[in-house]
């Protein structure tokens, strides 16, 4: 495990997951010195597959940070009773909870109708912190629409998990200055693939999750067919480019990754649902005048 | 001159359900009731103005059930002869109605206020633009002299009128004309 802790990062673990016989698993997080929400939905997604798999379910961290940020971050109060953990996760419970970049915990969802509320706290939150009106409508609707589509596609026997963090500085890519705002999804459901495939018009578009991915990113496409259907995530897509940042969609063996003027699409270990990450960058005559 | 039309205001961030963040189908499938229910009840002609000033947030989700199925739903002639009118400012917010509209082919009149200069949000075939410019600057005019402002026949003057009066941009009025003939007036929404 590398010192990010990112959905790549998880990779290996994904696909050991796959291999697993019912007995006894500990994910090694040692090294692990930096959390990003998607690293953080990444996880959860991945015990939620390992939990009802295993005889017993461990996270092994080291040092103070990184298990003070997953507590802050509710990952403890959502896994804490279903995971076992060498953290002490009584005294992080003790300790001052108050993380400014925190724009949304780790949240659990399954249903459309718990995402009005979900919308109505980070808008409050991004106010209080000066965001502009126009940088918190692109906030919201990102996280609104992919929430949206992980509640009408995804249902699972864990629903979705929900993260939003902003950063001080640039933490896609190369470390660098600016500050950024990640948002990041995972839900367990069948996956965009099958999703598309139950459209048979789009039968040429779904030969490989890649395809799959690939397509599902254009305006219009759905599973259903349906005129006026599929426009969110083309959309947020737009959203995301058009800031300086990116969207990575990742299902099955796929994950394809847009910018503003280009597309990436690579292989990856089998993701068991869909993830979204998108990364919107705050460039600095988009922040409030102070 | 165009009649004078029967009018009511419905304000999407008011109400029980309405608020500055609109966001999901769920929530957009309940506005578009209350929209259909207000607007089943204005009188033939009627103007149902959507005011969405007061909404900071309007996703796409939204956006497309509550007005772009309404107005699906306006242009197939669910409604009859009443029409749907968006009140809103030229901002961001028209973004995903905008989307929505075009997936659909559709199109809706909006003004910034009631009395305001009308706009198109959505999309309207550019020779059919024209056509609608011509009768919103006119007011009210004939088949035949929009035919003749246009340089058209009157058949594909017709055509065209008929189609904006589908979308709902555009009212028609049929009148009898001596002897035994009809002729057709078109008039604008607002």
């Amino acid at each position: 495990m590398s010192g990010v802790l990112t959905m790549g990062s998880l990779d290996p673990a994904f696909s050991a997951a796959t291999q697993i016989g019912g007995e006894p698993v500990v994910l090694d997080l040692r090294s692990v010195e930096f959390v990003e929400p998607a690293g953080l939905c990444g996880l959860a997604a991945l015990l939620e597959y390992l939990i009802p798999r295993c005889e017993e379910v461990g996270i092994a961290l080291s040092g103070r940070d990184v298990p003070a940020y997953l507590e802050r971050m509710n990952f403890f109060r959502l896994f804490g009773d279903r995971v076992r953990t060498n953290a002490d996760v009584a005294s992080l419970e003790e300790r001052r909870r108050h993380n400014p970049g925190t724009l949304q915990e780790l949240i659990n969802f399954h249903t459309e109708q718990e995402i009005p509320g979900i919308i109505e706290r980070i808008s409050e939150i991004l106010e209080n912190q000066g965001y502009r009106l126009k940088e918190r409508v692109a906030i919201c609707s990102v996280l609104s629409e992919v929430c949206s589509n992980a509640a009408e596609h995804g249902a699972s026997s864990f629903g979705a998990y929900a993260a939003v963090q902003a950063y001080h500085h640039i933490v896609s890519g190369p470390r660098r200055r600016g500050e950024e705002v990640l948002v990041a999804i995972a839900d367990g459901g069948v996956g965009v693939r099958e999703t598309l495939s139950r459209n048979p018009a789009l039968a040429e578009y779904t030969t490989t999750d890649n395809d799959a991915l690939r397509h599902a990113l254009e305006m219009g496409v759905s599973g259903t067919g349906e005129i006026g259907r599929g426009g969110g995530l083309a959309l947020v897509a737009g959203i995301a480019a058009r800031s300086g940042g990116s969207l990575s969609l990742r299902s099955g063996t796929g994950r394809v990754t847009v910018y503003e003027n280009r597309k990436n699409s690579r292989y990856v270990p089998e993701f068991p649902g869909t993830f979204v990450r998108v990364s919107l960058p705050r460039t600095p005559q988009e922040k409030s005048a102070k | 001159m165009p009649e004078e039309r029967s009018r009511q205001v419905f304000e999407v961030a008011g109400g029980d359900f309405g608020g500055k963040l609109m966001v999901t189908r769920s929530t957009g499938r309940v506005v578009r009731e209350a929209l259909e229910e207000a607007l089943a009840a204005l009188p033939k002609g009627g103007v149902l103005y959507v005011d969405t000033r007061g909404v900071e947030l309007m996703d796409y989700s939204f956006a497309d059930e509550a007005l772009g199925i309404l107005a699906s739903r306006v242009a197939s002639g669910e409604y009859g002869d009443r029409h749907l009118v968006l009140i809103e400012g030229d901002r961001d917010l028209l973004e995903n109605v905008e989307a929505s509209l075009r997936q659909r082919s559709l199109a809706i009149i909006r003004v910034e206020k009631v009395g305001g200069e009308p706009s198109i949000v959505g999309q309207v075939p550019d020779h059919l633009l024209e056509t609608l410019q011509a009768i919103y600057d006119a007011g009210s005019i004939t088949n035949a002299a929009l035919a003749a402002r246009l340089g058209l026949n009157h058949t594909a003057c017709n055509n065209r009128a008929t189609r904006l009066a589908k979308l709902g941009l555009i009212h028609r009025k049929i009148e009898t004309a001596a002897p035994g003939g009809r002729q057709y007036t078109y008039e604008r929404v607002v």
